[in-house]
């Protein structure tokens, strides 16, 4: 891995020595992985262990609740260096996400009560925002938390949650205020969103598993909600005004996109270029030594490092606390370059194999739909481009 | 129970060895060095024992400040504190000069136990745990595989070459490990950011009480005369099966020959 000219400092080579030396120790297990993440869908217990003890979930959690408080960038180096192995972890990014709207918006005593669980890795989070009815217009959600007595009320439906049958609790995103009556108020529609941590296991609360392919080794879920109880004091930041911290968490899951989507672009040329540089078909000459097949990989490699560049660009700005509609203009730029070239590093690594390409011991035919997926989600890169015209170039807002 | 382990800043031995021919010394390169893998198993055995009995873990090593990072490693790892001795007078020094200046840092501590790999991945000589042992009056306790402490006594099994010996020792004593003694940890993020915090103190040849004519190149009483490549002698037999497969008949007796099989 390169991107020399972003310094990095002497933590994070030394956080990077770290991650590569464990995965040097885990190769002898990585296909038995391969096996659970892609054959049976299930991210090994193990693999998170390892990744716990190393101190992943402890990145973004400060010292004084048994974190390092390292920062997103390390997270970012790490979890980009696990994906480059074909180890990405997705459930590691939601869980970033939800920290960090604990480490931004929580009280004390909710640091203290999910913070040292966290990085320990003893919890797995889940975060619920999307409906079947409000993905990408997310203030359309209409999932309410009515008041009721000293708590909440929940009700209402999510859709395309990941992970929730492995999560002991997931951030919920939801109306104290609906839509419509925020819009009569003469209010900005942002207003009214608050945010809840919610035991997955609280009453009133059912899952039903979604048929859908693209998250390694996870699954994902309808959520349902039938007046399920929030105590207060399980509501994350001020009621009715849960989007400071909600962008922090969609700051952070950008961003650590951005970083599994370099990891698997360089699971894939890496792929790409070990095949090529063997593979002979014509006579003595390695296919490598085409440009119609090397050009395209050489491309990518361009493409990749300007990705891994935005992306730490992002994660450092975030670190270092700049706002985070800034930090949010970079991030997308990272999300979304990241995501175009995972998919055609991808696509360019199946077509250098041919028909080796389809065999499912190279492992690249399974990472084409994760690959996929990040171009759609945890957002579009559509929105992402309406969002980088009207705040990069001024551009009227298209939607 | 407090327990030094010896540790060196060895050149990375992934990498091809170079030699200065004027000097005869290996090339030397920082960037290119790590602590020698070797050392991991005594930091990780003296971790263990320090999680089961209590009491703490120093890492000593001798060597240019570059060295600190072999330190800043072992205290990644979970080694409490450390110390470099660093000189430039220490230059050029023999085993036993090595073994002097060891022991002048490690002596103060007064440790219940020291702990060396059994050699060097660099200098592969395997004399300065015994040097050592000898200058602090320890009794040594060669190529563990296991190491166990109970009250005031430290147990080895000790590899040989049929098995191992079982041998006892009253503390304070030096103990050798191999590669045996189980698999080091790697360091975590907490590791590493404890590392940066814990102390490292440097010590020079005067605060170590050491006369310059007692090590460094002028106490050296070692000289390398010559140094030169290993031979690459061309080993192995090519049988060529001639598609009867008689071939596996002459490989199997082969075997059989080496007592392989």
């Amino acid at each position: 891995m390169t991107a020399q000219g972003f310094a990095l400092s002497e933590e994070h080579r030394m956080v990077r020595a770290t991650v590569e030396e464990l995965l040097h120790r885990l190769r002898p297990q990585r296909e038995a992985y391969f096996h659970a993440i892609f054959d049976e869908m299930y991210f090994p217990d193990e693999l998170w262990d390892r990744m716990a003890e190393l101190g992943l979930f402890g990145a973004l959690v400060p010292e004084e609740y048994g974190g390092t408080g390292l920062g997103l960038l390390t997270m970012t180096i790490a979890l980009e260096a696990f994906a480059s192995e074909g180890l990405g972890n997705t459930m590691a990014m939601v869980t970033a996400m939800d920290t960090m709207a604990i480490v931004r918006a929580g009280t004390p005593e909710q640091k203290r009560r999910w913070l040292p669980d966290i990085a320990a890795g003893k919890l797995c989070l889940a975060f619920a925002i999307t409906e079947p009815d409000a993905g990408t217009n997310s203030f359309r959600i209409s999932t309410l938390a009515r008041r009721d007595g000293d708590g909440y009320r929940l009700s209402g439906q999510k859709a395309w949650i990941t992970g929730v049958d492995r999560s002991q609790a997931m951030l919920v995103v939801a109306r104290t205020i609906p839509y419509e009556a925020v819009i009569a108020r003469g209010l900005p529609p942002r207003h009214g969103l608050s945010l809840f941590m919610v035991d997955t296991q609280a009453p009133g609360l059912t899952v039903q598993p979604m048929d859908t392919v693209g998250i390694e080794g996870f699954r994902q879920f309808f959520v349902f909600f039938d007046e399920v109880p929030v105590p207060e004091h399980d509501r994350i930041g001020p009621e009715h005004e849960g989007l400071a911290a909600l962008f922090d968490a969609l700051n952070a899951e950008r961003i650590l996109t951005a970083a599994l989507c370099l990891g698997m672009t360089e699971f894939a040329l890496r792929q790409a270029a070990e095949y090529a540089r063997e593979r002979r078909v014509f006579g003595d000459t390695p296919i490598g030594a085409y440009q119609a097949v090397q050009h395209p990989l050489a491309r990518l490699k361009v493409l990749q490092e300007a990705a891994r560049l935005l992306t730490y660009q992002a994660a450092a700005a975030f670190d270092q606390g700049v706002p985070s509609r800034q930090v949010g203009l970079q991030a997308a730029m990272a999300k979304y370059l990241a995501s175009e070239i995972a998919f055609e590093a991808f696509d360019r690594a199946i077509q250098t194999h041919g028909g080796n390409g389809f065999v499912k011991g190279y492992h690249l035919i399974q990472m084409l739909a994760p690959a996929r997926l990040f171009k759609t989600a945890p957002i579009n890169n559509e929105m992402l481009l309406n969002y980088i015209a009207e705040h990069a170039l001024g551009l009227p807002r298209s939607y | 129970m407090k327990i030094c382990v010896c540790v060196k800043h060895v050149p990375d031995p992934n990498l091809p060895v170079q030699v200065d021919p004027a000097t005869r010394r290996l090339i030397r390169d920082p960037k290119q060095s790590i602590i020698d893998p070797a050392d991991e198993y005594g930091v990780e055995t003296a971790l263990r024992l320090v999680e089961e009995h209590g009491g703490e873990v120093v890492a000593v090593t001798m060597g240019p400040p570059a060295a600190e990072d072999a330190l800043r490693r072992a205290m990644a790892m979970g080694a409490d504190r450390a110390i470099l001795v660093s000189d430039e007078a220490l230059a050029g020094s023999d085993v036993l000069g090595t073994a002097r200046a060891l022991a002048a840092a490690i002596r103060p501590e007064q440790p219940d136990l020291v702990i060396c790999a059994t050699e060097s991945t660099d200098a592969y000589t395997g004399l300065l745990p015994g040097a050592l042992a000898g200058l602090l009056d320890l009794p040594q306790l060669t190529f563990a595989r296991a190491v166990s402490v109970e009250g005031s006594t430290v147990t080895v099994q000790r590899a040989t070459e049929t098995g191992y010996q079982v041998i006892q020792a009253t503390l304070p004593a030096l103990v050798t490990v191999t590669a045996s003694v189980g698999e080091p940890r790697y360091p975590s993020f907490k590791g590493l950011m404890a590392a940066k915090r814990k102390p490292i103190e440097v010590r020079d040849i005067a605060e170590l009480g050491l006369e310059q004519h007692t090590v460094g190149e002028p106490g050296a009483r070692e000289r390398v005369l010559e140094i030169s490549a290993v031979r690459q002698v061309k080993q192995g037999r090519i049988v060529v099966d001639d598609g009867t497969g008689e071939s596996v008949e002459e490989i199997l007796a082969f075997l059989r020959s080496i007592q392989v099989v």
